[in-house]
């Protein structure tokens, strides 16, 4: 009779553990979530997609692997093999399918009206549909921080941008990029070129060996070719880079001076908590300082080289960005 | 042009292009060997990608870019026996395997990168050696003789190629393997063997071009790092008209005109971007379809041989 007693309570207990003992953390959902992401990249390039992928990986586990479940789809950068990929996971059933560029906007226009019921997400981008959501860092935000910091620590005057491609995320950066160098030293001269290519790691190493042989004395860039241009400034003495989508300075670690940060877990939780309350897309997310989304990263081994007068300046405008006091523009026509 | 002289920038301009056709003139000069014995290789980014990736692990694991670069060239020599096993032995159609062996190589160098390594990260490469003497001859130096010695390496192979294509048996018998391959068979040359070590030859130039890449220019390794250069080095030889100064010629005007659009963007001289980065493309298809009036080409290029055929 006893035994039986206990048996039962230890039986309660089981029972109990399992329906609250994983204590769901916050926004965790009630039944396992499916993502499939897409990327034109890797999951490894210290930009862009890992950006991403990492954020994936922080909201797993967060949730819980038995909570969230995604896989991945690497070097998706022609549209046509994208288009068939993202077809095959929404047949497969998965809930959110992120297609992680600007250039899958029109993909996901022509695919999403198939699978209501599915949630699809890009960006950079803010155009959306019933079943479509679009992401938007405002790359610009910490670009006018970085621009700051780095118009206030040239020596030569001359700073240089290593771009992609003109377009999306790259325009809005080098935007806002300018005008902190403008706001903090209308002297400093900004020189921008570009690659013409998201992955040519090494002709961005070319492309940044040319800025710093024409006397730019610090450099940055935007998606994941800029790494290669990272590198090639670590190459050199009295040279330092600004870094964005993700903290590069395990890279260049003498020469990565701050970084942008973007926190995608945020985009990926709210878009579950859209979900869980019934809605499956329409909403623009955009990134900032404000709600904590992008952070400004500070290489600690340099931290020492700003000097405190700089961070000050920034830190305030940085909080003048967060109480909407300051408002970085973004290109009137441009800015995908 | 701020902080910076007229002469400062044309220095600028034609150093960078020298270090820019380096991998070119690498894999064009390979591709010529193979191109002139009759088999082409589309392959040839693909083998780059693997010399890449070989060079880079290797120089990160030992700490030693000279190594890296041996097994980028070893890498590269036994893709190179594949592609000829396939296309000589086999007698498979060659544009069709050149795809092929490309598509395997980039497959392979993303899982390799994937398995062994998965994160980006850098790795030694060689610096600058300047020559002595001659790197302090004003403007001449800073263009010619302050770069890392893979540079200069590619430059001196240009004249070794043409020597071994036009002065050594060898020569003769590639040129000949190429041309009227039935001749060369009746005179006692073994034509197979001459494309086996041809192609093979190209797959190590091939991989020592991937190389320079990984450990003479970005000094580290991420997917895709070719990003089309080796397609550009196929092109080349057609260019260069199968021979090794007219590959010299194609590949500094390539490279000359990328490192001039560099400088004009970086410089904010007022040109659209989109059409500087297109300059070299179009710039070396405008000399192509000008200076090229009498198309020569290997005769037997593209197809396999068969003795009983002849």
């Amino acid at each position: 009779m006893r035994k039986g007693r206990i048996a039962v309570m230890v039986i309660l207990a089981l029972a109990m553990l399992m329906a609250f003992g994983s204590a769901p953390g916050y926004g965790a959902p009630a039944k396992k979530i499916r993502i499939a992401m897409l990327m034109a990249s890797t999951i490894d390039d210290m930009a862009w997609s890992q950006s991403m992928y990492d954020g994936l990986k922080a909201v797993q586990k967060e949730f819980g692997a038995d909570k969230l479940e995604f896989v991945t789809s690497e070097r998706m950068g022609n549209p046509v093999d994208a288009g068939a990929a993202i077809r095959q996971y929404a047949d497969q059933g998965f809930d959110i399918i992120l297609a992680h560029g600007a250039q899958y906007q029109s993909v996901l226009m022509e695919l999403a009206p198939d699978f209501p019921k599915t949630s699809f997400a890009y960006g950079t981008g803010f155009t959306t549909a019933p079943n479509i959501f679009a992401y938007d860092p405002q790359a610009q935000e910490g670009a006018y921080l970085l621009g700051m910091i780095a118009a206030l620590m040239s020596k030569s005057g001359i700073v240089g941008i290593v771009g992609p491609v003109e377009s999306g995320d790259a325009i809005k950066y080098n935007y806002g990029f300018q005008q902190g160098v403008a706001a903090a030293n209308p002297k400093v001269k900004v020189r921008i070129a570009y690659t013409g290519s998201f992955g040519d790691i090494v002709g961005a190493g070319e492309l940044a060996k040319v800025h710093m042989d024409a006397k730019a004395d610090i450099l940055t860039g935007s998606a994941q070719q800029a790494v290669g241009a990272a590198r090639a400034v670590a190459e050199r003495s009295g040279v330092y880079w600004m870094s964005t989508d993700m903290d590069q300075s395990s890279l260049a670690p003498d020469h990565v001076l701050a970084a942008q940060v973007y926190h995608w877990e945020t985009v990926i939780k709210s878009i579950i908590d859209y979900r869980a309350k019934g809605i499956v897309g329409g909403k623009h997310l955009t990134l900032t300082f404000a709600d904590g989304t992008l952070e400004l990263r500070y290489n600690p081994k340099l931290v020492g080289r700003i000097p405190k007068s700089v961070i000050d300046s920034v830190e305030k405008a940085k909080q003048d960005i967060i109480s909407g006091k300051l408002k970085v523009e973004l290109p009137k026509a441009g800015g995908k | 042009m701020g902080g910076i002289s007229g002469q400062g920038v044309i220095v600028g301009i034609l150093a960078t292009g020298i270090r820019l056709a380096t991998p070119f003139l690498f894999a064009s000069l390979g591709e010529m060997f193979s191109q002139r014995s009759g088999v082409f290789n589309l392959g040839l980014e693909g083998i780059m990608m693997m010399g890449a990736f070989a060079g880079f692990m290797t120089s990160l694991k030992t700490g030693s870019p000279w190594l890296g670069v041996l097994a980028a060239i070893g890498v590269g020599a036994i893709l190179g026996l594949l592609m000829a096993f396939i296309s000589v032995t086999m007698q498979a159609e060659q544009g069709i395997s050149g795809i092929g062996l490309h598509m395997f190589c980039w497959g392979l160098s993303g899982l390799l990168f994937r398995v062994y390594l998965g994160f980006i990260t850098s790795c030694k490469g060689f610096g600058p050696w300047n020559v002595p003497v001659l790197s302090s001859i004003p403007i001449l130096g800073p263009i010619l003789f302050q770069h890392n010695w893979m540079v200069y390496f590619a430059l001196i192979l240009v004249p070794v190629s043409w020597f071994v294509l036009y002065r050594t048996t060898w020569g003769l018998k590639v040129r000949a393997v190429g041309t009227t391959p039935q001749a060369a068979d009746t005179l006692g040359v073994d034509v197979n063997a001459i494309r086996y070590q041809c192609v093979i030859l190209g797959g190590a130039m091939a991989g020592l071009a991937g190389a320079f890449l990984t450990v003479g220019q970005a000094n580290m390794y991420a997917d895709n790092i070719t990003a089309g250069r080796g397609f550009i080095a196929v092109a080349l030889v057609y260019f260069g008209r199968w021979s090794p100064v007219g590959i010299l010629l194609g590949s500094l005007l390539f490279s000359m005109m990328n490192a001039l659009q560099l400088w004009i963007q970086v410089l904010g001289i007022s040109f659209p971007y989109e059409f500087a980065v297109i300059l070299p493309y179009v710039m070396t298809i405008a000399a192509l379809a000008v200076a090229v009036r009498r198309v020569w080409a290997p005769t037997a290029l593209g197809k396999p041989f068969r003795r009983e055929a002849g």
